[in-house]
């Protein structure tokens, strides 16, 4: 197994504790993210997804039950630099336009370098850089407005304004929903090319099980603030009774394999992508 | 319903002519999004307008119920032209629009006073409005929820709300644009059934959106492509051309791709499959077949 | 700011659907009764009247049967204004109208008089009943109800070319996105924090928190006005055009406990004048 960059144990945490609005959020949350690999984190609306994920990059700390370790860093320590820790874990939020607020494109994906106290061409290489990985060509984009991009366009300039700090983990909080077939298979792209050709890690938040089960490696399931299942893709990914008590669905594919098992045709491997599914349907009709 | 529910014509519900329609975005600077955009949509049919994102498509839902006035072209609702001021009021209750984001739409904090603004607008007598109120609610669902507060619903139940308050208003026309986008599958199915459901109960379905598996239940599909129709036909027959959706932006859904796939290996017993439910079916079938 | 969890709780203006002898009455009642009410509030300026209306507001709020603890909570979060307020005045302000009266201390420009000492608390009672008074209408009330109230009441306006059901109407919608702007600001705060904006450096700490709100700015206008802008379309999707030709699913009728309720906020004020004028402390 390959080097641990976060290690949360039986976390839990109440927004607002001890007063009339109390939220328990999390009760007893795990959660591994490894270098080099992408691995989501799935669970029904309100299951404490993107809570979980504020701790990955310090927006929250531990103060009740868990333990959080990122980057060697225990987060419940006093003095954990957390300027350093957000420049090594990059989060995106689901709604580009609550990430935006400087009034150009190019001044946007600027603001981290500019804050990390980087020299003037180094931040433009980081910026130029950042926006070709998402699509957004660098001389026509840096002097569009932010507010006046199309919704697609938006979400790209959050994304690059979080690649441009080169984070090491890249945690995405459903920020693919809503975009279309295209623009979703280009980020999909994109996040292999960083895992590949950098070693980024990268965390996808995500209720599409579709999704999921073309892009992770690990998964991890959340319910009602606890983790109630961990693992590989396609092992977590076949429980359906584990899912479905979690408030989740199968992927497409998955419920094919199980109308299929129930008709009695049991497929070969753990199918849960379409060309998964091609392949092992394939083998059996051929037989 | 009741007195109050305007009588129906037969024929076509919506028809444009040379439809265009481009943004003003400042002097001299237009951003175009339609072009020359003829089309029909028959009373009770179901309708699904397909693109990626900048195809058009909202922009092409909204000139349906005179929110936007073609540049050229025109558009008519039940012989009705959108251009002009005196029948707009009866082109919008006659083909209702429910958008996006539930959040946007929803005006008030109390569910049924919600539901009961659209008919309000309209001068619905108040001893019928509570009859509107109650059916719509209960057509989508939501019946019994009417004195709780929009904001305690989950994103599926705000979704069906404002269904119930385009219902509300008898229209004979439902526009959907994009409204599932933003749920979760579990929601984005029970908003699916209940089109079905609306559907079978003789309401006119016009379904925008990108998702491609939702345009499975739907009569007709049109696809846009940079603000014209590129592809037009049943489900089947669209989603027959794979690689001409993918050229727009577009995919087939999984079962549909698998099929596909396996048609094209030499399996032909697969071909024109499109939902998991019939792939399963032709999968049995095929296995039965050897030994 | 990272707990800025609390933001997407205000709960001014959220409608607590129990039933009550105040919730049933007709909402123009309740405007013009918490009218009369607030007036006597500003009336009050001295401590045995200002506690009379504080008692008389609990008693509203004991009638209306909601959780103290809401009233509570509503009072608590303008404690920290008050407070300034009330030791500012209570500083500085020994002097001109209030220097009369006994003088308690007096230290460089420091001046406290019992005068200044009577405006303080009676500030302070008249802020409480005021915050009270107002949650107590929005949470007896529904926004649809309160709407058609406050355009009948400024329909007699509208001959003078007041769009009485707009106005209402705005201010309907207004109450009813104040959780979700809450909810965005919250999510905003987040997501510039995960980005190093408004890092608080030690001492600096207000200048940062500043520079932070500026950074908030943006944003949430743009928010606020995409929001307003898909509302407006949807409204007119849905057949809107003003007031005009609406008709409603409620219907405002007087009933005994109008006059009631009407007779209450009536004795109220006058005995606030009347107190006051009393000559009683």
């Amino acid at each position: 197994m390959s080097e641990a960059l976060v290690t949360i144990r039986h976390l839990s945490h109440t927004y607002l504790a001890g007063t009339l609005l109390a939220e328990e959020a999390l009760c007893d949350a795990s959660l591994d993210v490894a270098r080099g690999e992408i691995a989501a984190l799935i669970g029904a609306g309100g299951a404490g997804k993107s809570t979980l994920a504020h701790f990955l990059n310090g927006l929250l700390r531990p103060v009740e039950r868990g333990r959080v370790v990122a980057f060697g860093q225990d987060l419940a320590v006093h003095n954990v630099d957390l300027a350093a820790l957000r420049r090594r874990v990059g989060l995106v939020f689901q709604y580009p336009h609550q990430q935006l607020f400087e009034r150009f494109v190019g001044d946007d994906v600027a603001y981290g370098p500019c804050q990390l106290g980087l020299p003037r061409d180094e931040v433009r290489e980081r910026v130029r850089v950042a926006m070709e990985q998402v699509g957004l060509p660098f001389e026509a984009f840096k002097d569009r407005q932010t507010f006046a991009l199309s919704g697609g366009e938006q979400r790209r300039a959050a994304l690059a304004g979080v690649l441009a700090l080169r984070p090491e983990l890249l945690v995405l909080d459903e920020a693919t929903t809503g975009l279309d077939p295209r623009g979703r298979r280009e980020v999909h792209d994109l996040l292999r090319r960083l895992r590949d050709d950098e070693g980024v890690s990268v965390l996808v938040i995500s209720n599409d099980m579709d999704e999921v089960a073309e892009l992770a490696e690990r998964v991890t399931v959340l319910f009602e603030g606890r983790t109630v299942l961990a693992g590989e893709v396609h092992e977590v990914l076949s429980q359906h009774e584990a899912l479905a008590e979690a408030g989740l669905g199968l992927p497409t594919v998955g419920e094919v394999v199980r109308a299929l098992a129930d008709a009695g045709i049991t497929l070969p491997g753990r199918p849960i992508t379409a060309r998964e599914a091609e392949e092992a349907l394939w083998q059996t009709l051929r037989s | 319903m009741d007195d109050t529910t305007p009588q129906r014509s037969a024929g076509d519900l919506i028809r444009t002519a040379h439809l265009s329609y481009h943004y003003d975005v400042g002097p001299g600077d237009a951003i175009p999004a339609l072009h020359d955009v003829s089309l029909t949509v028959r009373r009770g049919e179901y309708l699904a307008i397909v693109g990626q994102n900048g195809s058009g498509k909202s922009t092409l839902a909204r000139t349906l119920n005179g929110l936007l006035t073609p540049t050229e072209g025109d558009v008519w609702v039940d012989g009705a032209n959108t251009r002009d001021p005196a029948a707009i009021l009866n082109i919008r209750a006659t083909v209702g629009m429910v958008f996006q984001n539930p959040d946007n739409q929803i005006i008030s904090t109390v569910v049924e006073e919600e539901v009961a603004f659209g008919p309000e607008n309209l001068g619905v007598p108040q001893e019928a409005l509570r009859m509107r109120v109650d059916h719509a609610l209960r057509d989508v669902g939501l019946a019994g929820f009417g004195r709780r507060d929009p904001h305690t619903l989950s994103a599926g139940q705000k979704a069906r709300l404002a269904i119930a308050g385009v219902l509300a208003m008898a229209p004979d026309c439902l526009v959907l644009d994009e409204s599932t986008a933003l749920l979760d599958p579990l929601a984005r199915r029970d908003v699916l059934r209940l089109l079905g459901e609306l559907h079978a109960g003789g309401l006119t379905i016009i379904a925008i959106t990108h998702l491609m598996d939702e345009i499975i239940p739907a009569e007709r599909v049109i696809v846009l492509d940079a603000g014209r129709i590129a592809l037009e036909g049943t489900p089947r027959e669209v989603l027959g051309r794979p690689e001409a959706l993918e050229a727009l932006g577009l995919a087939l859904p999984p079962a549909a791709a698998i099929a596909r796939g396996l048609a094209a290996r030499g399996l032909g017993a697969l071909a024109g499959v499109l939902t998991p439910g019939e792939l399963v079916r032709a999968v049995v079938a095929a296995a039965g077949v050897r030994p | 700011m990272a707990n800025a969890a609390f933001l997407r709780h205000v709960a001014i203006g959220r409608y607590i659907p129990t039933d009550s002898l105040v919730h049933r009455l007709d909402p123009r009642t309740k405007l013009l009764a918490l009218a009369l009410l607030v007036a006597a509030a500003v009336v009050a300026a001295d401590y045995i009247n200002s506690v009379f209306v504080l008692f008389a507001t609990v008693v509203v709020v004991v009638l209306a049967r909601l959780p103290a603890g809401q009233a509570v909570a509503a009072v608590r979060s303008v404690l920290p204004l008050v407070a300034i307020l009330a030791v500012l005045q209570l500083l500085v302000g020994g002097r001109g109208a209030t220097a009369g009266g006994t003088q308690l201390l007096s230290w460089g420009f420091i001046r406290v008089t019992s005068s200044s000492v009577q405006l303080v608390i009676v500030l302070t009672l008249r802020l409480i009943s005021l915050v009270i008074l107002a949650g107590l209408l929005t949470s007896t009330t529904t926004p649809g109800a309160l709407t058609m109230g406050v355009e009948r009441l400024l329909r007699p306006f509208g001959a003078l070319g007041l769009p009485s059901h707009e106005i209402a109407l705005m201010g309907a919608i207004a109450l009813r996105f104040l959780p979700i702007l809450g909810e965005q600001m919250e999510a905003i705060v987040l997501a510039q924090d995960a980005r190093g904006v408004g890092q608080p450096a030690g001492r600096w700490r207000v200048l940062a928190n500043a520079q932070r709100m500026a950074a908030l700015v943006v944003p949430l206008f743009a928010d606020v006005y995409r929001r307003a802008e898909e509302m407006a379309m949807a409204m007119l999707a849905r057949c809107y055009r003003g007031g005009r030709g609406r008709t409603s699913l409620y219907e405002l009728r007087y009933r005994p406990a109008d006059a009631g309720a009407f007779a209450f906020a009536l004795l109220v004020l006058g005995g606030a004048i009347v107190l006051g004028t009393a000559g009683v402390p």
